[in-house]
């Protein structure tokens, strides 16, 4: 079955890793992504000024093309999943700034396409998905970490509960593994504040992974490039200001795939983790 | 004791940006409760606010609370009134980057973090902080 797929300009370069191990993964269990012709850049973060129409230009040439194309589109990235979620809200409820749109790109947009994370992919076909299990990840305690841009605004995105969603735990049962839930798991990891104040988003980021580890976790799971690189590249500095942290791996949720479907070892990515996960899967018996 | 002078303007300005109602606020602290980035900031969230509904531009344009929030929108979640403060932060932001005020800058980031960093994550901070 083929499946429309917006990379996003991320897995096109720092987050590769997670453009190759899901396409592989959906591949394993009989999923082709088909990857949109001429996609554009959903334009970043969410403009939240109300005044500000240009931020709804790029989503709404992408969702045109969507609706084009079959009316349905799979986007891994959680800040292109937000941005074009939220746009498309408006396009949804707002006739006035639709039709203002449509008519400055010369469109005909109706609003009505359907935007879908791959964990939503993934449970609505759960039984395709739990058929390609087959190395045994049952010892892994994986740490699930949402973040903020899947879950929230909770009436736009419509993704889970905001405050203690559990669709990601369920992924990581499917895939044989041990999810391992933490409150801090929807809290925010900083973003971009690492660009404009990096300690405040270093200290969240820790804050994030220590309660990860108390409650269990040996390794976090996010979809998020944001989060995974907040979380997986600024440890060395947080052992600086917090002797007691112990590094832990942060992979992201199509890794995890990549091993549960025993997949070669180089679609796992291993390399690309700042903090190795060779260490951890090989007392699992996993590598 | 200073006197306050209600710079009703500035209370329409961010609502027309916001489309938010200061005055929904009843200024129970849960957004400040909540935001894993209080501690960084000069003024809580929920003080923002109150200069906002106060008309004490000033204050709010002083600040430096706008440019530690991430967007995160723990807040909104959890607000009993409704009131979406990220919506607020982003209005006082986007004045001060109408009028050419920003934090950052291509020039002022780390250099080894501008080389490593995640494209996406770069525009958004440019995008948020910069004009």
């Amino acid at each position: 079955m083929k499946v429309s797929y917006y990379p996003g300009c991320d897995l096109y370069t720092k987050a590769r890793v997670l453009n190759d191990s899901i396409q592989r993964s959906f591949n394993a269990v009989g999923f082709e992504l088909k990857e949109m012709e001429n996609w554009y850049c959903c334009g970043t973060t969410f403009t939240l000024a109300r005044d500000n129409k240009m931020s709804l230009i790029a989503p709404l040439r992408i969702l045109a093309k969507v609706q084009k194309d079959g009316g349905s589109v799979l986007v891994p990235c959680s800040i292109c999943y937000n941005t074009l979620k939220r746009s498309n809200f408006i396009f949804k409820n707002d006739p006035e700034t639709l039709r203002l749109i449509n008519e400055h790109l010369g469109e005909s947009y109706d609003g009505q396409v359907k935007i879908i994370h791959p964990f939503e992919f993934i449970r609505a076909n759960q039984n395709d998905f739990k058929k390609g299990v087959k190395r045994n990840l049952e010892n892994l305690k994986l740490g699930c970490y949402y973040g903020c841009y899947l879950l929230r605004p909770e009436n736009e995105m419509e993704f889970d509960d905001p405050e203690s969603p559990t669709i990601m735990e369920d992924f990581v049962k499917l895939m044989g593994a041990q999810p391992v839930s933490f409150p801090l798991k929807v809290e925010c990891c900083g973003s971009y504040l690492i660009v404009s104040s990096p300690e405040a988003a270093i200290e969240t980021s820790y804050r994030i992974l220590k309660n990860a580890r108390e409650r269990g976790a040996e390794a976090i799971v996010t979809s998020c490039p944001v989060c995974h690189y907040n979380l997986d590249n600024f440890q060395n500095r947080m052992a600086s200001s917090h002797p007691e942290h112990r590094p832990i791996p942060v992979f992201y949720f199509s890794q995890i795939m990549a091993m549960a479907y025993d997949l070669p070892v180089e679609i796992w990515g291993l390399e690309y983790n700042k903090i190795s996960a060779v260490n951890l899967l090989k007392g699992h018996g996993i590598l | 004791m200073r006197r306050l002078s209600r710079n009703k303007d500035f209370i329409l300005k961010i609502e027309e940006i916001s489309h938010q109602s200061i005055a929904d606020c009843y200024q129970c602290g849960r957004c400040t409760a909540g935001c894993p980035f209080a501690e960084f900031m000069d003024e809580p969230p929920n003080r923002i606010i109150r200069y906002i509904q106060l008309g004490l531009r000033d204050d709010v344009l002083k600040a430096q609370s706008p440019w530690f929030c991430a967007a995160c929108l723990v807040c909104e979640t959890r607000c009993p009134r409704g009131v979406d403060i990220p919506r607020i932060m982003e209005a006082v932001r986007t004045v001060h980057l109408r009028a050419k005020e920003q934090i950052i800058d291509i020039d002022m980031i780390d250099k080894e973090l501008l080389m490593d960093t995640h494209p996406l994550l770069l525009m958004s901070a440019l995008y948020k902080y910069s004009y």
